[in-house]
């Protein structure tokens, strides 16, 4: 099934854009993803590099690592042009970066936190979490770290003693695997990839249970180095916008479970940064 | 067939046997690979441990050092996921805690090892696969044996590396096993049940033939014993052919006796016969002299004449009677030749013409003999006129004479009414009872003269087929 799709899209790109495949030779444009996404997707991330790099004319490169302090890094010393990351580390560093556009998820540029328990554990509340295992996503993730942390402090408790014991997953499908196989009483993760995982293996967001969600938040944006020449700013920006107008591009993008990319404003992250001030940790 | 016959019997025995060595064989054999298989896979489950402990001791050293709870639990997991894989993995921090497990809703993160394996030997040599004893509480389905890692670091330790081993992944093994014997004997016994029964069948027959056979023996005459034997070469062949030999023998000896009784009772009729002939003989030669004597002394009226004929003709009757019982085989002293017995088939044309049988005659003999001419050509006579009466209207007689070593041989066969078995033991008695018909006396004779010539004579009925048979000594003993 999702083979069979990856073909058709690949059929997509290459008669669609046939006559203008990226230049040899050229630079490439390196873009970094993280966990916000389903990251773990090497035939989709070289569909779609292939997609951005002919409309770009120019190769695309996708670059992963494991946590997202480290595309930060990269990002910020101008190893990258381009990352696709969470709203909580851009509002850390919305100096040294700019918004290139927002992913749009179920008609909106917003996405939510979910707190989950085991489907069968008897938890059914945040509350109930108290002095049990918990699983935190990435320690600059918004949706799992920041949120529960602040959601906590916001109800008189200290994020740091709440749980028995709590430890890092460095990915958020890797904490519904910690829940769903008891690793963890409860996990925080984020509301977005849950719901694609739910769309992809079932069986597994079965095993747990949404306990909490919070409220909406500016989805994970892209952003780019401040670096890279506004040129390349704004057609990178043009190609994302217009991905959802293309045949092979609104393939790519149903595969991300996303309506397409907007245009956003900074503010759109006013609440992530009020609760990363509120938890003291604003740059 | 009762109950305790049907199980003696080899038909159901051998069968029986033959599946129950099956079934043993199977069962032996899917008990030793069992075994074995069980043996080889501990080994192999312990040495497989040891090796994966040692490959992962180096990154769950640096998963403690960083309090990668993830990095650790991903590495025990494995590919197969959670509360899979046949043994149980718990990593311990150096505080003696539980940090991870691939069984997380068991063994818990923070769970104090002692709570967690309250039963954990205390003195356990390290980096080896230690037995676990049945005491103390182990659950065995969980941990038959027991593997402690000790990890450190820059000489320093910073936990353990424990691995509970059991038999419990094997099972299902060792049920695809037994099944598999199971199917294989069931096979087998689907092929065995039908040969044995056959095998049984085949091997019984024999024994079968024999015992019915055997149980004919003293109930009906050995003579008349038909039976079919076994007669391969195994043991109950060989049984069969002494079984044959035995009543071969038998029947002999029924027939030898019978042949003295005939003979001693025939000599007997004989002796009484000749006594009776002498003892009526002389007082009758004195009644003829005197009719006689009476007829010579003075003329006769004719009433009287007529009762003196009628009395002497009574007389020579009687006279003619005892004579013919009393047989002289002696009397004639000329040699018998070939022609004397030529002449017998002359004298028998009459009769051959008047009854219509064809005559098949084959003369051989052509020695000289000292055998008196009269009693020999008396006894062909005798013999192929009873022939000639025998044999139906068309029928044949056939008559062979021959010499055959020191012996003159004879043999006069008619096809015709078959003798029963109960007349050919009286055959040669004198007025037979069963032939009320005949004169009576020309078989005894026959008799008589083959007795006085120190021969033998046998008569043998197969079905219409009647044939004597003679044998006469070519020199007479001197008597």
């Amino acid at each position: 099934m999702t083979l069979n799709r990856r073909r058709f899209i690949r059929h997509l790109v290459a008669t669609t854009l046939g006559a203008a495949w990226p230049v040899l030779g050229a630079s490439p444009v390196r873009f970094g993803v993280t966990a916000v996404m389903l990251d773990d997707r090497v035939g989709f991330l070289n569909d779609w590099a292939a997609w951005l790099g002919a409309r770009l004319g120019r190769p695309v490169v996708f670059v992963q690592r494991a946590r997202y302090r480290e595309i930060l890094d990269l990002l910020l010393g101008g190893q990258l042009d381009l990352a696709w990351i969470c709203g909580y580390p851009y509002v850390q560093h919305q100096d040294a970066l700019e918004l290139i556009a927002v992913p749009s998820f179920q008609g909106q540029p917003l996405y939510r936190a979910y707190v989950i328990a085991a489907a069968e554990g008897g938890v059914q509340s945040f509350e109930e979490l108290a002095g049990r295992l918990f699983a935190w996503a990435d320690p600059d993730s918004n949706s799992g770290y920041l949120y529960p942390r602040s959601h906590l402090a916001g109800l008189g408790r200290d994020p740091d003693h709440f749980f028995r014991r709590t430890f890092f997953t460095w990915g958020h499908p890797r904490s519904v695997v910690a829940v769903a196989e008891g690793l963890a009483d409860g996990a925080a993760v984020d509301g977005y990839v849950w719901e694609t995982l739910a769309r992809r293996d079932p069986a597994l967001t079965g095993q747990t249970q949404i306990i909490l969600r919070s409220p909406l938040f500016g989805f994970p944006p892209i952003v780019a180095a401040r670096d890279l020449p506004a040129a390349d700013r704004t057609r990178l920006r043009e190609i994302l916008i217009g991905q959802a107008g293309d045949a092979a591009g609104r393939a790519l993008l149903a595969e991300l479970n996303l309506d397409g990319f907007v245009t956003a404003e900074p503010a759109l992250f006013t609440d992530i940064a009020a609760m990363a001030r509120q938890l003291g940790r604003s740059g | 067939m009762n109950i305790s016959r049907f199980w003696a019997s080899y038909r159901v025995r051998l069968p029986l046997s033959l599946s129950v060595s099956a079934i043993l064989t199977a069962f032996c054999l899917a008990l030793a690979l069992g075994g074995q298989t069980l043996v080889n896979l501990r080994e192999d489950q312990g040495r497989n441990a040891s090796m994966l402990a040692h490959a992962w001791a180096e990154m769950l050293i640096q998963a403690l050092r960083n309090e990668d709870v993830w990095l650790a639990y991903a590495l025990l997991r494995g590919p197969e996921g959670a509360e899979a894989g046949e043994a149980v993995w718990i990593l311990v921090d150096a505080a003696g805690r539980v940090f991870a497990s691939n069984r997380p809703r068991r063994y818990r993160l923070d769970q104090p090892l002692n709570e967690a394996l309250p039963w954990l030997p205390a003195t356990v040599e390290p980096d080896r696969i230690e037995p676990l004893a049945r005491a103390n509480g182990v659950d065995q389905a969980e941990a038959q044996r027991l593997l402690r890692l000790p990890l450190f670091s820059d000489g320093t330790p910073v936990g353990e590396l424990i691995a509970l081993l059991s038999d419990t992944p094997y099972l299902p093994r060792f049920r695809e096993i037994l099944v598999g014997g199971v199917l294989v004997t069931v096979g087998v016994l689907a092929l065995l049940l039908p040969l044995g029964w056959l095998w049984g069948r085949r091997l019984v027959a024999p024994l079968t033939q024999l015992s019915g056979c055997m149980s004919r023996v003293g109930k009906e005459d050995p003579r008349r014993l038909h039976c079919t034997l076994p007669g391969d070469d195994s043991e109950i062949g060989q049984l069969g052919r002494q079984f044959a030999a035995m009543v071969a023998a038998l029947a002999e000896q029924e027939a030898l006796k019978d042949q003295m009784l005939q003979s001693e009772r025939l000599a007997a009729v004989g002796r009484v016969a000749a006594g009776v002939a002498h003892e009526v003989n002389n007082p009758l030669g004195g009644m003829l002299m005197a009719i006689d004597a009476y007829r010579c002394a003075q003329p006769l009226d004719a009433r009287t004449a007529r009762l003196l004929d009628l009395l002497e003709r009574a007389l020579r009757q009687i006279q003619d009677s005892v004579s013919a019982l009393l047989v002289e085989a002696r009397a004639d002293p000329r040699p018998l030749t070939g022609r004397d017995l030529d002449d017998v088939r002359t004298l028998a044309q009459p009769r051959l013409a008047k009854s219509g049988v064809r005559l098949i005659w084959h003369n051989a003999f052509d020695v000289a003999t000292t055998l008196p001419a009269t009693p020999v050509r008396q006894l062909l006579l005798n013999l192929l006129l009873n022939a000639i009466e025998a044999a139906r209207d068309g029928g044949a007689v056939r008559v062979r004479l021959l010499s055959e070593g020191d012996r003159l041989r004879l043999w006069v066969r008619n096809r015709g009414r078959p003798i029963p078995p109960d007349q050919l033991a009286h055959l040669f008695e004198p007025y037979p009872a069963v032939r009320p018909h005949a004169r009576g006396l020309g078989l005894w004779i026959c008799y008589q003269i083959v007795s006085q010539l120190g021969g033998v004579i046998e008569v043998a009925s197969e079905g219409e087929l009647t044939t004597f048979q003679v044998s006469l000594p070519l020199d007479r003993p001197v008597a």
